[in-house]
């Protein structure tokens, strides 16, 4: 099985919008937590292992204003971050063929 | 924040044992009974709704419960970490494996009075020392984390030597924490005979401070004799030194619990804290916990606590630690003085010396 390009969020994982749309990221398994600021949290949304990373970023870049070209090194190192740290992690081929 | 971080949950009215300074019985505001599980199931499912992070399960005495691997199942299932405060004495390998294979334990406090059982169980009643060592090694065995506090009164202050020793060297803690016997509840009934007095606070102090020399970080308090000492001698400092005002002194700024956190009554009322009991906020599955949390106007005033400043307290007139001091628990202000927005006694510096109190 191959990873796709599709992240995908831990379901485990709590999403805990708090105000101003800044938001913790806590994974009740390991108490680990992570603050993220809006885009976060509209990346974090988009995480369903069907979008793409270039889907995810052609997608905020629509959502927010003045979105920067380097949006996409961005978030795909907020993606790798939390992948690294188990919140997150890439869709297997496998998968995408049986759904 | 838009809803609270953690909650403390009474999830039982009962307890096996009856400590001489327990907080929770003898409280007149208190309904004591339990609710069924499905309520706690249903209430479960609204905090991991709203991204609750932890509950802290008490009592009463939570493992009392017939149904707790149920209630701890819910939790789990709403994404939440747990932890409990507990005697120790029910806990058996059955729940404790239980317990281990949930993942989600973040520490089961148990309090332990003594070096042995004849100061322990003097407060909570024989056998209760050996239930409450045997419950730790259950824990430990299952690789659970364990706190242990120490409540100091004044049939255990004496002993703070050997229970530093016990805990420490004997069963290889790796730290314990203390508080001290506190005016509420039972201990209001029996006062005179558990709660330190003047001496016996200096003797708690000293003490503690000298463990805390020997044993480096490994004994903590967030109340009690210990946090007193500290937080008094850094006032006195910065009096004798003419020092600014502490950034948080001067006013009632002494709690900041209501800022990420709630609690929830054994009779399901949503309360501020189970120090201030009497303070019902609601109804769980009756009242949205959301609502109350972000309107609720007594939660709010409580917030707005810290603007009150002390210099306007009869209470506090003429005194030089106005700018270094908080005004401390509002639990404690309310049980003494019948005010919640009042400095407490307890932890007045100034009473305490006029009294005869030291803190060299």
């Amino acid at each position: 099985m191959n990873q796709t390009d599709r992240p995908i969020a831990n379901p485990i994982v709590v999403l805990r919008e708090e105000f101003d749309d800044w938001a913790v990221l806590f994974n009740p398994d390991t108490a680990d937590a992570v603050g993220t600021n809006p885009v976060g949290v509209a990346v974090w949304k988009r995480m369903d292992g069907k979008r793409s990373l270039d889907d995810i970023v052609s997608e905020i870049k629509k959502s927010f204003e003045d979105t920067p070209d380097s949006a996409l090194k961005e978030i795909a190192a907020f993606v790798n971050t939390l992948a690294e740290n188990g919140f997150a992690g890439l869709e297997l081929e496998r998968k995408i063929a049986d759904a | 924040m838009r809803a609270p971080r953690s909650l403390t949950l009474e999830i039982t009215a009962r307890c096996n044992l009856r400590c001489r300074y327990c907080y929770f019985f003898s409280n007149p505001a208190v309904e004591y009974r339990d609710l069924p599980t499905d309520e706690w199931l249903q209430f479960f499912d609204e905090l991991g709704s709203l991204g609750v992070m932890k509950v802290t399960l008490a009592g009463g005495e939570p493992f009392i419960r017939e149904d707790l691997s149920v209630l701890l199942a819910g939790i789990v299932r709403n994404r939440m970490r747990f932890s409990f405060l507990s005697n120790g004495v029910l806990i058996d390998d059955e729940i404790a494996a239980f317990i281990a294979g949930t993942g989600r334990c973040e520490y089961i406090q148990v309090s332990v009075d003594g070096s042995c059982a004849e100061v322990h169980d003097a407060c909570r009643g024989q056998g209760s020392f050996e239930g409450a060592i045997r419950g730790i090694r259950t824990l430990q065995r299952h690789r659970i984390g364990v706190g242990v506090r120490v409540t100091i009164n004044r049939k255990n202050v004496h002993d703070l030597e050997n229970i530093a020793h016990f805990l420490l060297d004997e069963m290889g803690l790796s730290d314990f924490g203390t508080n001290s016997a506190g005016y509420m509840g039972t201990c209001c009934i029996n006062a005179d005979d558990v709660m330190l007095n003047i001496e016996e606070r200096k003797e708690a102090m000293a003490t503690l401070l000298r463990l805390t020399v020997k044993y480096a970080g490994r004994i903590s308090s967030e109340a009690g004799p210990l946090t007193d000492v500290r937080m008094w001698r850094r006032m006195e400092e910065a009096r004798a030194e003419g020092k600014p005002a502490f950034h948080n002194g001067g006013r009632l700024t002494g709690c900041g619990c209501t800022g990420n956190k709630i609690a929830v009554r054994t009779d399901g009322a949503i309360v501020p804290c189970n120090m201030l009991a009497h303070v019902e906020l609601g109804r769980i599955n009756h009242d949205s916990l959301a609502e109350i949390w972000l309107n609720s106007t007594v939660l709010n005033q409580l917030r707005n606590r810290h603007t009150i400043p002390l210099a306007g307290f009869e209470f506090c007139a003429g005194c030089s630690y106005i700018p270094y001091c908080t005004g401390n628990c509002p639990g404690l202000a309310y049980t003494i003085t019948g005010q919640i927005d009042h400095p407490s006694p307890d932890a007045c510096l100034r009473r305490f010396l006029e009294e005869g109190g030291t803190i060299a």
